[in-house]
Parts: C-alpha cells; structure tokens; sequence
C-alpha cells in the first residue's frame, strides 16, 4: 500500500491536472492515466500473490547461480577460453541476467490462457487496445523484477565479489539500453503470437514449453553464441533469438566493432518489424475465429 | 429511433467430436472430425432505443451466441448487424463506450484485488471525469446497497456481492446499451427482485436500451414489454408478451371447489378433468367453450368457488419448445 501511494499518489492529485490546460494536454493526461491504471492494477496483483512472486525471485537467483559458477570452473582466473577470459565471461553472466530479467518478465504468458477461457471477452467489450493494454502491463512487470533482479545481485556481487567489467563509454551503454528495448519489444511480439496459437488450438502449453527451451539455447543464456563454430554462429545470427539477449550483452562489453554494430540493429530492429505484422495479421485472422467460450 | 437492428444473422461454430475413452482419443488425434454448429441460423430483429425486451430460449438455444454477435466479440459467419450505427465486429470506441456486457456466470472483475481497484481501472479505460466518477459511483453503491464490500478481494465476495459489483463495474459508464445475460443466475429471491427492481430504473433513468436473456419467467415477465424467443439458432416469436399467451394459450383451466363428491367421469365428458381430489377439481377448457362448460357446471354441481385461470407464461413457453422439438 505504501509502495502505491508512493508510486501514483501525485498523478491522482487534482492539482497537478487542473494545471494542465488545453484540450490536447488534457486527452493527452487521460490517455496516459489509463495506461498508468493498469501498470498499477498489473503490480497490485503481482502483490497480491507474494509467494509465487517470491518463487520466481529465487528460480532467478538460482539459474544465475548455475551458470556463473559453471563459467567461473571452467575458465580458471588469468585464464581464456572461446576468446573470453574469466572476467569477460562472468560479466557475460551477469549481462544475460540482467537483460533476460528485462527481456524475458512478461504476463503475456496468460494471453494464451485468456483466449482459452474467454477471459478476453473483457478486453474485447473495452475501449482499449490490446496490444497497448499488455505492453504496459509488461513495462509494471519487467519494473518490477528488474528492481528486485538489480537488489539481489547487488548482494550477490558484494557477496561473490566477481572481477566483473564495468563498461564506462556512454555511447556504448546507451547502445546496449537500445538493443534491451527492442530486444523486449521483440520478444513481446514473439510472446503474444505464441497466445494467439489459442485460437486454433487450445493446447497451448506444448508448443511454449518447446520454444522455451530453444529460446534459452539460441539467445544465448547458457553460453554466448560466438563460442559455437562459425557456420552455425552465423545462421543463429539470422535468426531473430540472438538479438533478444546476445547481442545486447556484446554491444555492453564493447566486443562488436562499428559494422557488426550495425549490422546487428539492422537485422534486430527488422526482425521486429516482420514479427509485428505476423502478429497484426494473426491477431485479425484469429479474432474471426475466437468463439468467447465458457460463457 | 432504431438501436439494434439484426438482418438474417447466422454463426456457425466448428467443433470436433472426439468418442469417450483413450482409444476415442488416439482416433481423434490422427483423424479429428469436425462438425458444423449451427448456433444462430438467421434471425433477423428491430430494436428501438428505450426498449427493455426479453430474450427467450432453453440452453443451447443460440441466447448468448446472439449477444455475442451484438457486442462485437464474434465475427458473424453471415447477415448484417448494426448497433447504434455501428457495426460491432470492428470495435469502434465510441461504440464500445456505449455498451455494456454483464455475464451472470463470468467475472469481469480483478479476482485478486477489491471491486474498487476495478472501478478506478474502468474509471481510467473509459475516461469518466473526477467528479461524474464519484457521482456515478455513489448512486451505484447506494441503489444496489454495496458500500460495505467495495474493498474486500473480489474472490471473497458472496455471489450476490459479487453480482452487485460487475453491475457497478459495468455500468460506472453509464452505458446506452446493456446487454444483460442472465444477470439473476445463482441469485436468491430477494436480490432477484432488487436487481429487477435495479434494471427496470436503470432502463427508466437513462433511457437506455436493455436486452435480457434469462431462465427465471418472472424476470422477464416483470421487466419485459416484449419478448424474443429463440430455439436452434431461430426466432420462434417476437412480439408483447401478453399477445404470446393469447396465441398460444388456446386452452384456459377453470377449477372448482365442490360441496359435494362427485362422478369423475360424468364430468369428464363435458370437459377434460386434470385432477380431482375432492374438494378440488381442475378441469381444462379450450378458450372458445369457457362459457358454455361453466355454465353447464353450475348447473350441475353443488359448488363452494370456481375460477377461471389463463394458463401461465412459463407453460406456455414450455408448450413452444417442445413443439419446436418436434
């Protein structure tokens, strides 16, 4: 309640909006009151369920762990391996789970879900779009976990005390916070379509769980991908995955030279442009076919 | 001015058939057969605004489907659709801003948080103003006496709190159009008749455009002017109520409280006897030979009371489905 009030509290005060004037502004406050009332909605009931929230809290926390003393064994300190040393790789660790945090926290799980059980219906008989209405219960979400990831290896740092590479060039983190936003956008896209399978099929849960553990493997999140021989690097690299959490953690340790930059936005920001039509398109074909079951 | 106005509206689900048991699973893993339903199959309708009518039909009869199709949720498979100017399948906001949708069997409330967290939410979604809010919320909370549960998690609520508080949450808009499918499910007696009481003022207050389905007779037969009964997906009657029970009515029941005993079958053959257990006697008449058969009975019975009863709407209702089963 207390984080509430302090989160929201001056946006509800009349003041603030009477001294906003013109009808634009105006229209302009409401529309983003609107979506700031399901940020908040959305966080009250993470709330609401503090053990699961917990849970996941510590599944993190302990993938992290996994990985980073796998790492840590294998490249022994002052030591390389696959052109990493053991403080390139371990920040590579922490980089992947920083931006997997960011990337990956989404409720969009449950639009499958919503599909299945008619939930959607909801939505449907709101003036609301859906798409927004989820990407900004995303933005509470990723708010939320990014907070509490940032805390607990904070502590974990403190406590481990890892030879982890800070990068200081501004530029260069400012790239990397660009490719977190698209790769997040990305990955909402790809996420919303994988729900939008409920339409045809209720059996959701299959084909998620199968591109789950893809996912992991060719984004990245056990290894970094140009470890792989050259040939396969190279097709990972066509394939949208290796920009949702890869190439973020490349362009944050400043590995990639100015063209493999590029190059890496280019086919990143255009893989999220192809998947948002498949998506639009899917969504269209699919709310012709969506029957508001269990009512 | 016409508010809804239904030409020729068909839908056509698809459902596969799967037989009981493991083995009925294996053929339809590899050989799903799929099957038409037919769920509206053309019905066409006016509605004027201000009108509160009463959707009629036994489970299954295509009620909800309809409702559906009005709101924009399904995409009719054919026939022409229009709410209040718009066509609802493309969820225009403005259109949407003036409908409503209540599901007596569906929640649309936040399950985890207080009914008030989803009224501010809807407050935002569809842009009320501070003041109009808090006015609109209050008149609410009062008509349907709610004040003391609005901030207990919605899946602590009792169903009739519960039903109370999607009502709030649904019309925090005041919207032009309700569609209301069967509100009173689940419900006791006396909350029944406080949201009867609550949607014929709603009506009233707002000149909004209300349509109703619902199992419960008496919600329709208090509410509603007009009926539209539906069964496989067809309209079997539009029109006032009280013109469904001269039509179909055709028989009348008179019963009769004798003095004396009497010969059953005498009396059978002047009229058809449903049951007599003496003192009572209930005879059933066809419309056109009440006078003659009461009458002749008060010629030859010793009589204590005798009354004429139309039949009533439920049993004529039922008498239209199971002729439409046929």
């Amino acid at each position: 309640m207390l984080l509430e009030k302090f989160l929201w509290g001056p946006i509800n005060d009349p003041l603030l909006l009477s001294i906003t004037l013109g009808n634009s502004r105006f229209k302009l406050i409401m529309i983003f009151k609107k979506y700031l009332a399901i940020i908040k909605i959305s966080l009250l009931s993470v709330m609401a369920y503090r053990l699961s929230f917990l849970m996941w809290r510590i599944r993190t926390i302990f993938t992290f762990l996994t990985i980073f003393y796998f790492w840590s064994s294998v490249i022994p300190q002052n030591n390389s391996l696959f052109g990493y040393s053991h403080s390139q790789m371990l920040t590579y660790v922490f980089g992947i789970t920083i931006i997997g945090i960011f990337v990956f926290s989404s409720s969009t799980n449950s639009v499958g879900e919503e599909i299945n059980d008619g939930n959607l219906s909801n939505f449907l008989l709101k003036p609301i779009n859906y798409f927004s209405y989820w990407l900004t219960q995303d933005l509470g979400d990723k708010i939320v976990n990014l907070a509490f990831t940032i805390i607990e290896l904070l502590i974990l740092f403190l406590l481990l005390r890892p030879p982890i590479f800070l990068q200081k060039d501004l530029v260069t983190i400012l790239l990397t916070v660009f490719a977190g936003l698209i790769a997040a956008i990305t990955y909402f896209f790809i996420n919303m379509l994988m729900g939008f399978i409920a339409f045809w099929n209720p059996e959701i849960w299959a084909p998620r769980f199968i591109f789950f553990v893809l996912l992991g493997f060719f984004a990245g999140q056990y290894f970094p991908l140009d470890i792989l021989p050259k040939p396969v690097f190279e097709f990972f690299q066509l394939l949208p995955f290796a920009y949702l959490l890869y190439f973020p953690v490349k362009v944050y340790l400043g590995q990639l030279v100015f063209g493999q930059v590029v190059q890496g936005f280019a086919v990143g920001i255009g893989w999220s442009i192809v998947i948002f039509f498949i998506m639009i398109f899917v969504w269209k074909r699919g709310l012709r076919s969506y029957s508001a079951q269990g009512r | 001015m016409v508010a809804i106005q239904v030409n020729n509206l068909k839908k056509y689900y698809q459902i596969y058939k799967k037989e009981p048991g493991l083995t009925g699973s294996f053929k339809s893993f590899f050989n799903r057969k799929y099957e038409d339903i037919k769920a509206v199959d053309g019905i066409s309708f006016n509605i004027e605004e201000g009108e509160l009518i009463g959707f009629i039909g036994p489970n299954g009869a295509g009620k909800t489907t309809t409702l559906k199709c009005l709101t924009g949720l399904l995409y009719p498979t054919s026939g022409e659709v229009s709410v209040l100017g718009y066509e609802p399948f493309k969820r225009n906001y403005k259109f949407l801003r003036q409908i409503s949708l209540v599901m007596g069997q569906k929640n649309q409330l936040w399950w985890d948080l207080p009914p008030m967290e989803s009224f501010l939410l809807n407050k935002e979604i569809y842009g009320i103003p501070d003041g109009e809010f808090k006015k609109g919320l209050n008149d609410l909370v009062s008509l349907l006496d709610a004040s003391e549960f609005l901030e207990v998690p919605v899946k602590k609520l009792s169903l009739g709190q519960r039903m109370k508080c999607e009502l709030i949450s649904s019309l925090i808009h005041k919207p032009k159009m309700l569609f209301l499918d069967e509100p009173t499910i689940g419900l006791d007696v006396v909350m029944q008749k406080n949201l009867r009481d609550f949607i014929k003022q709603y009506n009233k207050t707002n000149n909004a455009t209300v349509i109703l389905t619902s199992h419960y007779m008496i919600d329709v037969e208090t509410l509603c002017k007009r009926v539209i009964i539906i069964n496989h997906g067809k309209v079997l009657f539009d029109g006032k109520l009280a013109n469904l029970v001269r039509r179909y009515a055709d028989e009348k029941l008179i019963s009769v409280i004798l003095k004396k005993e009497i010969d059953v079958e005498k009396i059978g053959k002047i009229a058809e006897v449903k049951k007599y257990k003496y003192p009572e006697l209930v005879l059933s008449v066809p419309s056109e030979k009440i006078s003659v058969v009461t009458s002749k009975l008060l010629d030859i019975l010793k009589i204590d009371d005798l009354n004429i009863e139309e039949q009533d709407v439920e049993g004529v209702i039922r008498k239209i489905f199971m002729g439409a089963n046929k």
